[in-house]
């Protein structure tokens, strides 16, 4: 080959200072490790929050009718629902499309009285991914069908009501025309979702029942919910579904049903991102130093190779090879330190069952956050860290290469 | 050997700026020197012989005057003819230190003629011959840090005469080496000076540099005190010759 190998001499280079290259692979590795490890548990945590969001509420994507949001009573319906459904389906990001009928209600036993929050679902559209919570069932059975009998109660609401199982319950609420409605059912069940003010106050029907009671027919609900494979696509889905659907209904995302959580989710990645920032530029500020450094050493060296023939941009080139060798390396040392810690925490988890039950369960606006924390990172997510790695080692070394491109060699030589 | 000067200097000074006094190493330096002589320049410190080294190898550039090097105007180059110019031109050997400690003695005595983009293979022929002409064969795979001082001298000295540059400049290049290798050193240049034609051109204050110079120039304050030419053969002292003050 023709001209000089600055490729070669920038990896020897390298290892002219080998703890102190290690050292710096080091903390590139470890500030990757944890860049990953704190953006794997929020985007986990996040996306199990917003699910968990989307079945306590009515899915990521909610069809209902326009002034459901503001005053949710029972005469605000969507008719149709088995066509909205199918318009719903025909989007490839959807996974289940459900009837929902949700309100406030009164329940009673013969011991006691309680306001409550109750979701009426149909048991055989609904699947373990959209009504995971009833997987928290405490006592008794789950609905097999919409005009099932009985009636499950959050635990504490149960206990509260002193109710036990095959007890009677009444639920009294207004129907569709403004008038008071009741009905009775044996209690069948009770779960426990992990969200304390959710168990005090949750009722769950078969939808059939509710219909019956209110006067509603066979495709009509307050909610038609929609559930994603990937959450964070509601805004999209919404649109492709609003455009579809009449004036009659409007198409809202799980954070416009749940401002609050929204607010809370913002909050949190606000924070991770600022945690990623600092952590970003201790490792970048670790790695200018260890570069500069060795510019810093090399100067007189840099005077003989400029007085020599090398061209300052050749000088500039080879130290941000260095950079660029640091960045490679650290990125795959980065690669091979988070390997096992997230394999096991992405499969396994940490049960925080034991902390969770000493709080009495952990709750944000309602939602249960899971017991066994786990880790998944967003695949953009990953390569954001991996070209944030790189881009910060490279610019890094910057200043130092451009120093060492002008350095003096008069004088630098004279340095003995 | 040709008429026209190698290296010439016409009324040059350099002053430079320390602080708030300005020092005058040079004091307008008249100085030729032909293709294929064995120059010293030797003087006292301060006397102005690295500076004019510095300029006769495009390092620096005059506070006035003109330097030129084979008839080209060195102060009005821009850095980058300068650096082309000490690539293609210009061999440096330094006191110490010379060499890129990561690379062989081999690829060290290549670089010039890697950066000049001469082909691997002409490479190769050139620098294992230099090396074995300045007695280094078989250490061609040896880092900086495996040689002795002299031993390092002598693979700079081939890096700087592979290029077949025009003019070689050795700064005190037996500064940091025993008598015996000093003596060795010298040898080779002037044995490099006589079978190639390279016209070296020293700053020293070492005795036996001078005594295998054929040119000394004697710098006093910047300026030429004596510039002797010495008989072919000669052992021409400057103790025995004008001294410079």
């Amino acid at each position: 080959m023709t001209g000089p190998n600055l490729v070669a001499l920038a990896w020897r280079n390298l290892w002219r200072q080998k703890r102190r290259t290690v050292l710096t692979l080091v903390s590139i590795a470890f500030g990757g490790f944890l860049a990953v490890l704190m953006t794997a548990m929020q985007d986990r945590s996040f996306a199990d929050f917003i699910d968990n969001a989307a079945r306590f509420g009515a899915g990521h994507v909610t069809i209902q009718h326009p002034e459901y949001r503001d005053r949710p009573t029972l005469n605000r319906t969507v008719e149709g629902t088995d066509a909205l459904r199918g318009i719903a389906e025909e989007d490839g990001r959807v996974v289940k499309v459900v009837d929902r009928t949700s309100g406030q209600a009164m329940v009673s036993t013969a011991k006691d009285s309680f306001g409550a929050f109750f979701i009426a679902y149909d048991p055989e559209l609904e699947t373990d991914e959209t009504m995971e919570f009833t997987q928290g069932l405490v006592a008794g059975r789950l609905f097999e069908k919409a005009d099932d009998d009985g009636i499950i109660l959050g635990h504490i609401l149960a206990k509260n009501l002193g109710a036990e199982l095959g007890d009677k319950v009444v639920y009294t609420l207004t129907d569709r025309k403004g008038e008071i409605v009741s009905g009775m059912e044996r209690l069948s069940g009770t779960v426990n979702t992990g969200a304390i003010s959710t168990d005090a106050a949750l009722v769950l029907l078969p939808i059939g029942n509710i219909r019956n009671v209110v006067g509603y027919d066979d495709h009509e609900s307050t909610q038609v919910a929609v559930f994603l494979k990937d959450g964070r696509r509601a805004p999209s889905v919404r649109d492709a579904i609003d455009a579809k659907v009449d004036d009659t209904r409007v198409v809202l995302t799980w954070d416009e049903l749940q401002p609050e959580i929204k607010a809370f989710v913002a909050m949190k990645i606000g924070g991770g991102r600022m945690f990623e920032i600092v952590i970003g530029v201790l490792v970048a500020a670790g790695i200018f130093n260890t570069i500069f450094m060795s510019v810093l050493e090399r100067t007189r060296e840099f005077g003989i190779m400029l007085a020599i023939g090398y061209s300052p941009r050749q000088i500039f080139s080879m130290v941000m090879f260095e950079s660029g060798f640091l960045a490679i390396m650290g990125l795959v040392g980065a690669v091979l330190v988070t390997a096992y810690p997230y394999w096991y925490m992405h499969g396994t988890g940490i049960d925080m069952t034991e902390l969770y039950a000493e709080q009495g369960g952990v709750d944000i606006g309602g939602v249960g956050l899971d017991p066994i924390l786990r880790i998944g990172i967003y695949p953009e997510n990953a390569a954001v860290i991996a070209l944030a790695i790189v881009i910060a080692t490279l610019l890094a070394g910057v200043y130092p290469a451009w120093r060492a491109g002008r350095v003096d060699p008069v004088e630098s030589i004279n340095l003995m | 050997m040709s008429n026209t000067p190698i290296v010439q200097f016409q009324g040059v000074t350099r002053v430079f700026q320390q602080g708030d006094i300005q020092v005058q190493a040079l004091r307008g330096l008249d100085l030729a020197v032909q293709s294929g002589e064995f120059v010293a320049l030797w003087g006292p410190s301060g006397s102005g012989k690295t500076t004019a080294l510095n300029l006769i190898g495009a390092l620096d550039r005059p506070t006035s005057g003109s330097v030129k090097l084979e008839g080209k105007e060195l102060g009005t180059m821009s850095r980058r003819e300068l650096s082309a110019m000490r690539r293609d031109r210009i061999g440096f050997v330094f006191q110490a230190y010379n060499l890129i400690p990561v690379l062989t003695a081999f690829e060290n005595a290549e670089s010039v003629m890697a950066l000049q983009g001469t082909p691997a293979s002409e490479r190769r022929s050139r620098v294992m011959q230099l090396l074995e002409d300045v007695g280094l064969k078989g250490m061609e795979n040896r880092r900086p840090h495996e040689l002795s001082g002299g031993q390092q001298q002598r693979v700079a000295i081939a890096r700087a005469i592979a290029s077949n540059p025009a003019v070689v400049l050795a700064d005190e290049p037996t500064a940091n080496v025993d008598s015996e290798t000093a003596e060795k050193l010298l040898t080779i240049m002037a044995k490099l000076n006589a079978d190639h034609g390279a016209t070296f051109i020293f700053s020293t204050h070492d005795p036996r540099v001078m005594r295998y110079a054929k040119r000394l120039v004697g710098l006093v304050d910047g300026r030429v005190h004596t510039d002797v030419v010495k008989e072919q053969g000669a052992d021409h002292h400057p103790e025995t010759a004008a001294h410079p003050a």
